[in-house]
């Protein structure tokens, strides 16, 4: 017993003595009594050399008060030798800061002055990191819960190995700049106004909202993105949307590393409310944003050739290519619109332009808010173009027409594909294929599958080249050879009649047998949905589903869809007379084709 | 007629001052025998809350492992580290995590003194519990020690609620989310659920009411309630006759002359009031040892070994400051803290039954136990025989609340999903 207390009694010793070690010996007071002792060698009067006698390490900081909110910055208690130019060439932690005409420093008399004094800025409204901490790992912002490291300096150690050295450089400082130069054109914030020029040419703007910038509601606001989020955050979202989130359909854009990286700056500049702008300012600027320009003349209403350059001017300016094909530029993301006149006509496509899901449910394209003026501009033009690509074999159409979505195997996973729903159909699934007549087939390729991408080829191919481009699908892709197609026992018409109770009946089915897949809202995405490719079917789809007969919803359900994960229900018990209410329900959610009867 | 008393002379006096000061401040000299040990433990302000004698059974290690004691040094520790903080902390939004970081950075002992004050929490909720176990497997809440029992399950809440008070004062990330998700747990209760959220944050959310409510709870209201409650809870283990022991089979020694001899002084009136056992004075043979030295070293060694690991566990790792607070950027998992991870896991399956239910139901059990268990036998030994159903349904519960806390804190990722600790 006496023998444990005394090693307790040593251990308590030990530990106070280690604990009053590391509380009374700073690395700080090192590096000042290393800085007092250098000074003292390169002074040149007594006085000074007093004067720096005098002095004992302390821990020594800047209070900012006057400048954006209060801060505490104790940098310079290690950084001793900022402002003596004497140390322009001593290694860290006691070297100058550099004096540069860039940051807006003047000589006067031989001597440097500061633009941006320490005593009124302080150090981290620059530079990042944590002005509060005397170690350096924790004010360097090392410590990977500190959400300002020094910017372009550390690179926190959970940050992904593969591009967190391109995270470092001092240009990533501009972000700062930014905050009290927030004029465009600004010479030292060139990366800033790079990636703002960029948030605009790969059309960002459609989907996301920055106050004051651009509306978009598809995508998060970013109008505080860079408060909210580190740089490596930021980069890794832009390079690979689908980190962080499996479901985000933002598409990922083939950006260069310097446009990353000036995205990734400009993005992390936008921290909401601006401490350089006054309140009064702030809603000032919200006002005017409301209020239209006064004096801005009415538009002039265009004609003709007058229209249709307008508008291949707007599509231009307004960043279409960055996910459209149109002639030679391509964004790799969406449709390509290079003869887009010949598959929809004009009033579809200004429809389109003012709400896309009206007329694609499920399209990620964003809904802009541009003048009607700008949308019918846009439309006329995009309807005046009705050139065909040149196509002399139907493997030439297929590449032509169809690769982009269908992929050049065939198997639906074209380069756009993924951001399509419905996804392209696998034209390498015989199953699928071999199961339907040719007549459907090529009813889908002549007019099209409504509410969905696939447009309809019918002014661009002509019967013959449809022909073509089937017989190349089956020989090339689905192989297999057609066999002849059991004719199956199915009612033309729904032979239960539509009403409330046969709804209600069909919906309790519904929820018991399809949701799984389907979704309880009928909507293709049920918890099983996202294993299943093709897709479950949405059935709130009304363009879709108005366009399919009683006939085929029935076969479809109750002899399944060959080569999809769609079963036969028959087998499962489903009566024909369940299967006439499942259809009046699926009927009945579709408001308009409820109207239609 | 004998001389007056001739005055000590002023010199005298000078001459005596520090001896005197020094014996009216320690009245009694080390003590030789056993008159003066009795009376070092009777006339001392500090010690006379220790019987003169005590049971051996009382200092056998195994029987009480000093649980109690660690409970009551780590509290201790507590308040004199708490205090200190005190003078660096500001309750507010906007400068509680500032403070936290002049502690860590700056303020000389500062993060020392967050270390231990973190750590002796996380310890005392782990040896308040240690101390229920002890007192359950061994039985000694049974009679007359029942009343005990009650007022050391509520220290038992205080405690939890305390840590879980201080949890939210460094105002990160960590801190922010467990209390949102803590005080959302207490939401569940039916009809009065969210009145009693909103009694707490005096707010919808987590915010400055609630970290000004969090913090004057924490440092006021509830160390006041626990210092009584231990005054109480030690007071009552005086009057129950001290420490629970196994019945005396037999008299050890036949009861000698000396004693018989004692039966003829006259008892103290007093001790009339006394009922139930209570330590014998005189020689009469038992199995009682003085209080000082044995009980005292006794003490002191759980003292000292408590203060080693807390000042080693401190000088080791850092207490932990995540993130300032981001209401809009929730961590995933949010968790709350440790000791409460056990409801957070049963409330993922049912929120009333696993927030509320269950809890209230097990409080509500262990209250009453002593009043439920009233047979006498097995009291004093560990796992009796005689106890073994009480002592298996108090395992069970104890096991399955463990397994749901570890579960809770190894192995849940994102969106509460399994995940392994190991991969």
């Amino acid at each position: 017993m006496r023998l444990a207390l005394a090693i307790a009694s040593f251990v308590v010793l030990i530990v106070h003595g280690l604990v009053f070690y590391q509380q009374f010996f700073h690395k700080w007071e090192n590096y000042q009594t290393a800085y007092f002792d250098q000074a003292r060698a390169l002074s040149k009067t007594d006085a000074e050399k007093a004067a720096l006698t005098a002095r004992s390490p302390r821990i020594e900081q800047s209070l900012v008060t006057k400048f954006g909110e209060n801060r505490v910055d104790r940098c310079i208690t290690c950084h001793l030798a900022m402002d003596d130019p004497r140390f322009k060439d001593h290694a860290q932690p006691l070297r100058t800061h550099p004096y540069t005409a860039g940051m807006g420093d003047v000589q006067v008399n031989g001597k440097w002055e500061r633009r941006h004094k320490f005593a009124d800025f302080g150090c981290t409204v620059c530079h990042d990191g944590q002005g509060r901490g005397l170690q350096e790992h924790y004010s360097h912002g090392e410590d990977e819960y500190w959400p300002d490291p020094l910017a372009g300096y550390i690179v926190q150690a959970n940050w992904r190995k593969d591009f967190s050295t391109k995270l470092k450089g001092k240009d990533y400082m501009q972000s700062n700049c930014a905050q009290c130069h927030t004029e465009e054109n600004f010479a030292g914030t060139a990366l800033v106004d790079r990636g703002r020029k960029l948030f605009f040419a790969n059309n960002c703007y459609g989907c996301h909202r920055i106050e004051g910038l651009s509306e978009g509601t598809l995508g998060p606001d970013l109008s505080e993105v860079g408060k909210k989020f580190k740089i490596d955050y930021l980069w890794e979202s832009i390079v690979e949307p689908r980190a962080n989130l499996a479901t985000s359909f933002m598409p990922q854009f083939h950006l260069s590393e310097q446009d990353v990286k000036a995205l990734v700056i400009f993005l992390k500049s936008r921290r909401g409310v601006n401490f350089s702008e006054t309140s009064l300012q702030r809603y000032r600027a919200s006002l005017n944003a409301k209020r239209p320009p006064e004096g801005a003349a009415e538009p002039v209403a265009l004609q003709g050739a007058a229209l249709i350059s307008s508008g291949e001017k707007l599509v231009t300016d307004h960043a279409c290519t960055a996910c459209h094909k149109l002639g030679s530029r391509d964004g790799g993301i969406a449709p390509d619109l290079s003869f887009e006149g010949l598959m929809k006509n004009e009033s579809w496509i200004l429809e389109h332009f003012k709400n896309p899901p009206s007329k694609i449910p499920d399209s990620i394209m964003p809904t802009f808010r541009f003048p009607a003026a700008d949308f019918q501009a846009m439309s006329t033009y995009l309807a005046s173009l009705k050139t065909p690509p040149p196509m002399p074999t139907p493997a030439d159409t297929f590449k032509e027409l169809c690769q982009r979505c269908h992929g050049e195997k065939g198997d639906g996973h074209g380069p756009i594909a993924i951001y399509l729903d419905p996804y392209p159909r696998d034209l390498t699934k015989a199953g699928f294929i071999n199961s339907k007549p040719v007549e459907r087939l090529q009813n889908s390729i002549k007019n099209g599958v409504a509410g969905t991408s696939m447009p309809s080829w019918g002014q661009v191919l002509n019967d013959n080249q449809i022909q073509g481009v089937l017989q190349y699908v089956f020989t090339t892709y689905t192989k297999e050879p057609r066999k002849e197609i059991t004719a199956r026992k199915v009612p033309e018409k729904n032979p239960v009649a539509a009403s409330a109770e046969s709804m209600a009946r069909g919906e309790d089915t519904f929820v018991r047998r399809c949701s799984g897949c389907h979704g309880r809202k009928a909507d293709g995405k049920g918890p099983n949905s996202l294993d299943i490719l093709p897709r479950p079917r949405n059935l709130r789809n009304t363009a879709f589903v108005d366009s399919v007969s009683d006939r085929r919803l029935f076969e479809s359900i109750l002899y399944g869809v060959q080569g999809s994960a769609m079963p036969s229900w028959i087998d499962y018990g489903l009566s024909q007379n369940e299967v006439g209410d499942l259809v009046n329900f699926i009927r009945g959610i579709n408001a308009r084709s409820a109207a239609r009867k | 007629m004998s001389q007056a008393v001739k005055p000590p002379s002023l010199w005298t006096n000078m001459r005596e001052l520090p001896a005197n000061v020094w014996h009216s401040l320690f009245r009694n000299p080390l003590p030789s025998d056993d008159l003066q040990r009795s009376s070092t433990s009777f006339t001392n302000f500090f010690l006379h809350i220790h019987p003169v004698k005590v049971n051996k059974n009382t200092l056998r290690p195994i029987y009480t492992m000093g649980l109690g004691l660690m409970s009551f040094f780590l509290f201790l520790i507590l308040v004199v580290t708490g205090v200190l903080l005190m003078f660096y902390y500001v309750p507010s939004t906007t400068q509680a995590y500032d403070r936290m970081l002049d502690l860590r950075g700056t303020v000389a002992f500062g993060i020392f003194l967050r270390n231990m004050h973190r750590w002796s929490a996380h310890g005392m909720v782990g040896v308040v519990v240690l101390h229920m176990c002890r007192v359950f497997f061994t039985g000694s809440y049974k009679k007359p020690r029942e009343f005990n029992w009650v007022i050391g399950v509520i220290l038992f809440l205080l405690t939890l609620f305390s840590s879980f008070t201080g949890y939210l004062l460094p105002w990160d990330q960590l801190a922010f989310w467990a209390i949102t998700v803590g005080t959302s747990i207490a939401a569940y209760a039916p009809v009065v659920g969210k009145d009693i959220q909103f009694l707490m944050l005096g707010d919808a959310t987590v915010g400055q009411e609630a970290l000004l409510r969090f913090y004057v709870l924490h440092v006021a209201v509830l160390p006041v309630i626990v210092t009584l409650l231990v005054a109480i809870h030690f007071w009552r283990i005086r009057k129950d006759g001290g420490l629970s022991r196994p019945e005396e089979t037999a008299t050890p020694v036949a009861v000698s002359v000396k004693a018989v001899e004692l039966k003829k002084n006259k008892t103290y009136g007093l001790q009339g009031f006394v009922r139930g056992p209570f330590t014998k004075i005189g020689n009469t043979p038992d199995n009682s040892v003085f209080a000082w030295p044995n009980l005292l070293i006794a003490e002191l060694f759980v003292f000292i070994l408590t203060l080693a690991a807390i000042l080693t566990l401190s000088m080791m790792f850092n207490a932990p400051l995540e993130e300032p607070v981001n209401v809009m950027h929730p961590p995933n998992p949010a968790k709350a803290p440790w000791y409460f991870l056990g409801l957070q896991e049963m409330v993922s399956y049912s929120a009333f039954w696993g927030g509320v239910g269950i809890p209230t139901i097990f409080v509500l059990l262990l209250l009453a136990t002593p009043y439920l268990d009233r047979r006498t036998a097995g009291v004093g030994k560990w796992f009796a025989r005689e106890r073994l159903l009480a002592n298996t349904i108090f395992m069970t519960f104890l096991i399955v609340n463990v397994v749901f806390v570890i579960i809770g804190t190894f192995f849940r990722g994102p969106n509460w999903e399994f995940v392994s600790p190991w991969k």
